[in-house]
């Protein structure tokens, strides 16, 4: 059984910061000039958002003018447990309590979002792969349970005392629903692949082994991927990324021996790398644009550390 | 010391290094009549040389030099005794480093080169010049090399190639009987079965062990030369000491048999992927990209900073561009003379790499530090 992705929906926080200000305000470990080359303008900020408040924006939105009812399955693939509740100001002030600690984001959203047939979990570990692990367990239950629509939400907020790079990216807060229905024929999943690497799971003590890995683990898993949906590299119409930076990907298109013109490069600068959902993000606003059309061949990857390589071939 | 009624002795520049030590040891076990001298810059190293070859040592006399001065620093009592005595000058030593700036490079490569023909010229008519070269002196050009002379006309890599290139034209223009050997890339020692010389080929190998080479330029089917040391100082010793081929030069290369950089990545592969710790990892193997994106990829990393693999890609730019200049050298000349061509390299390709991840690297990782 096929599925496709009905509908895509995201929502950001309302602030923005520029690569200056957030240098002005220690948040960055790399010169501001050098992320300006590696294609970074700014990054979306909250102030007084919540994570699970962007993502029931986010699902509220994919869900409007579908029954709650149709929902089989809600994959959580966010922010774990209630840290997802608090505001940036209120993270790392309060101690949960052991029933805190089961106050569940995805659970929640089910309720709010009355969706009463469908059970809820939570895909987690994958980092910036998350929304590529959700689908991936989606459409597995939906070719061996017989579900119809699962919907899969995912929320991440960087933590403000982080800073806002993550291994010369600069990262986003952002929240992205994704509706996957069997039988779609819109954004119609062809193939997947992932690649988890366990030995980079110390990110901070195997960055350089991560850069230098990154690159080869990457073009294998863009070509498992399009092995499997027996596609060339060149029939590839778009390049739907992650928003790492632009560097990382002209590089990497070198070695997929693709064009820079086929990738959807504009949302790096003016979005960063939200921590969930650029590949979806950036594949709605293509879609919206009409730069992708319907039968497109496109072409989504993702890194998230831990380390996981997701790829996907979907037809537009 | 060579007295006036020995047969003519050798002079070997460049005694203690890789080809020298290997020339030395095979001339003197060639010929049981045959004395030596062995230039060294010190005492120790010279002690060290002759304990290292056993019995054959005895007949080896350190005499102390240094090519960088002229008449390798040989005093004129020294130059006095010796006129008459010395059949060949054999002429090993070189700077291989490959980051020397080219005044460095030509102090010991170029200018080593003059002084050591300068000296074969005070030693008398009799002393031929055996000057071991590169297959390198052909620079950036590709395709077919000639066993001839190099034009240079398509300029040069590194330094290394360049005060080589411009040694082997002083040979040229020397009145000295000459004969020019131009060894590849020597990886390995079949005769004690060792690398007893880490070189960037080695450092590149361990670099790709540690899962930080992402990716090299080129293209795959570029053939990737190299011989063994044992072979290379048979060759030399065949094609040096025998006046028959003065005025010759010859590839000491595996030539034609060259495997591609496919080829050695697939046996490298299999090779290391039986170390469990390799096979943890996950490591890929590199990928092979056109020189643009490679560039991309050296200039990010030197923007980024890390520091280590600032120093790999710092070190893989002394010659990593001989990649993209895919050439096989001719061997001809090499192959009509003698009777043993160069040993395919993927038949000792494997034993090479087990012996290195059996020693950890040891020397790969000391140029690591050095770099």
């Amino acid at each position: 059984m096929s599925a496709g992705l009905s509908r895509i929906a995201y929502a950001f926080p309302r602030g923005r910061a520029t690569l200056a200000e957030l240098a002005a305000r220690g948040q960055l470990s790399t010169a501001p000039d050098t992320l300006g080359r590696f294609g970074f303008e700014q990054v979306r900020v909250a102030i007084d958002e919540t994570p699970y408040g962007l993502a029931l924006d986010a699902a509220r939105t994919v869900l409007e003018r579908v029954d709650p009812e149709s929902i089989d399955l809600l994959l959580w693939a966010g922010m774990p447990s209630a840290a997802a509740f608090q505001a940036p100001g209120a993270r790392g002030r309060s101690v949960l309590g052991t029933l805190d600690r089961f106050k569940f984001p995805g659970t929640r959203l089910q309720s709010e979002l009355g969706l009463l047939r469908a059970s809820t979990f939570s895909v987690g570990e994958l980092a910036c792969a998350s929304l590529f692990g959700a689908l991936r367990v989606a459409r597995s239950l939906i070719a061996s349970e017989g579900l119809r629509r699962v919907l899969c939400v995912a929320s991440e907020f960087f933590p403000e005392e982080a800073g806002r790079e993550a291994l010369f990216n600069c990262t986003s807060d952002a929240a992205c629903a994704l509706l996957l229905d069997a039988g779609a024929e819109r954004n119609r999943i062809v193939a997947q692949a992932q690649v988890t690497k366990g030995y980079y799971w110390d990110c901070e003590g195997s960055r350089e082994e991560i850069v230098a890995s990154y690159f080869p683990t990457a073009r294998h898993v863009v070509t498992e991927v399009l092995e499997q949906a027996g596609w060339a590299p060149r029939d590839v119409t778009w390049v739907v990324p992650h928003n790492v930076s632009l560097r990382s990907w002209e590089v990497l298109l070198g070695l997929l021996r693709l064009p820079r013109a086929r990738l959807f490069e504009r949302n790096i600068a003016r979005n960063g790398h939200t921590l969930v959902g650029d590949n979806f993000i950036n594949l709605a606003d293509a879609i919206e644009s009409g730069d992708i059309r319907p039968g497109d061949r496109l072409l989504l990857f993702s890194y998230g550390f831990g380390a996981h390589w997701s790829a996907l071939a979907m037809e537009a | 010391m060579p007295s006036p009624s020995d047969s003519p002795a050798i002079l070997v520049t460049g005694a203690t290094g890789l080809v020298g030590a290997s020339v030395l040891r095979e001339a003197l076990e060639r010929d049981a009549g045959l004395r030596a001298l062995a230039l060294v810059r010190t005492w120790e190293s010279g002690s060290a040389l002759r304990r290292s070859l056993g019995d054959i040592g005895r007949r080896v006399c350190p005499v102390l030099g240094d090519v960088r001065t002229p008449a390798l620093g040989l005093d004129a009592s020294l130059r006095r005794q010796l006129r008459g005595r010395i059949g060949h000058l054999v002429h090993c030593a070189a700077d291989i480093c490959f980051g020397r700036t080219l005044e460095q490079a030509r102090s010991v490569n170029t200018a080593g080169t003059a002084h050591a023909l300068e000296l074969a010229a005070e030693l008398g008519p009799q002393c031929r010049f055996v000057h071991v070269s590169t297959a390198f002196v052909a620079g950036r050009s590709v395709g077919s090399i000639p066993e001839g002379r190099s034009t240079g006309v398509h300029g040069f890599v590194n330094a290394y190639e360049q005060s080589k290139h411009e040694a082997e034209e002083l040979v040229r223009a020397s009145s000295r009987p000459f004969v020019i050997l131009r060894p590849s890339t020597i990886v390995w020692d079949g005769r004690s079965g060792a690398v007893t010389q880490v070189n960037v080929v080695h450092r590149a190998l361990w670099m790709y062990f540690g899962g930080l080479v992402p990716m090299l330029p080129g293209d795959e089917r570029t053939p990737l030369d190299a011989v063994p040391a044992d072979w290379v100082a048979r060759a030399v010793c065949r094609l040096g000491l025998d006046p028959q081929f003065a005025g010759r030069t010859f590839h000491l290369c595996a030539g034609g048999a060259a495997p591609s950089l496919r080829a050695l990545f697939d046996v490298t592969d299999e090779v290391l992927r039986t170390d469990p710790q390799f096979r943890r990892r996950g490591v890929c193997r590199p990928e092979v990209v056109d020189l643009a994106t490679y560039r991309l990829f050296e200039r990010s990393v030197l923007e980024i900073g890390e520091p280590k693999l600032v120093r790999i890609v710092r070190g893989l730019a002394t010659f990593i561009e001989q990649m993209t200049l895919p050439k096989t050298f001719e061997t001809r000349g090499v192959e009509a003379v003698l009777a043993e061509p160069a040993p395919p390299v993927l038949a000792y390709w494997p034993r090479m790499l087990a012996h290195l991840v059996s020693t950890h690297w040891a020397g790969a990782r000391e140029m690591q530090v050095a770099a």
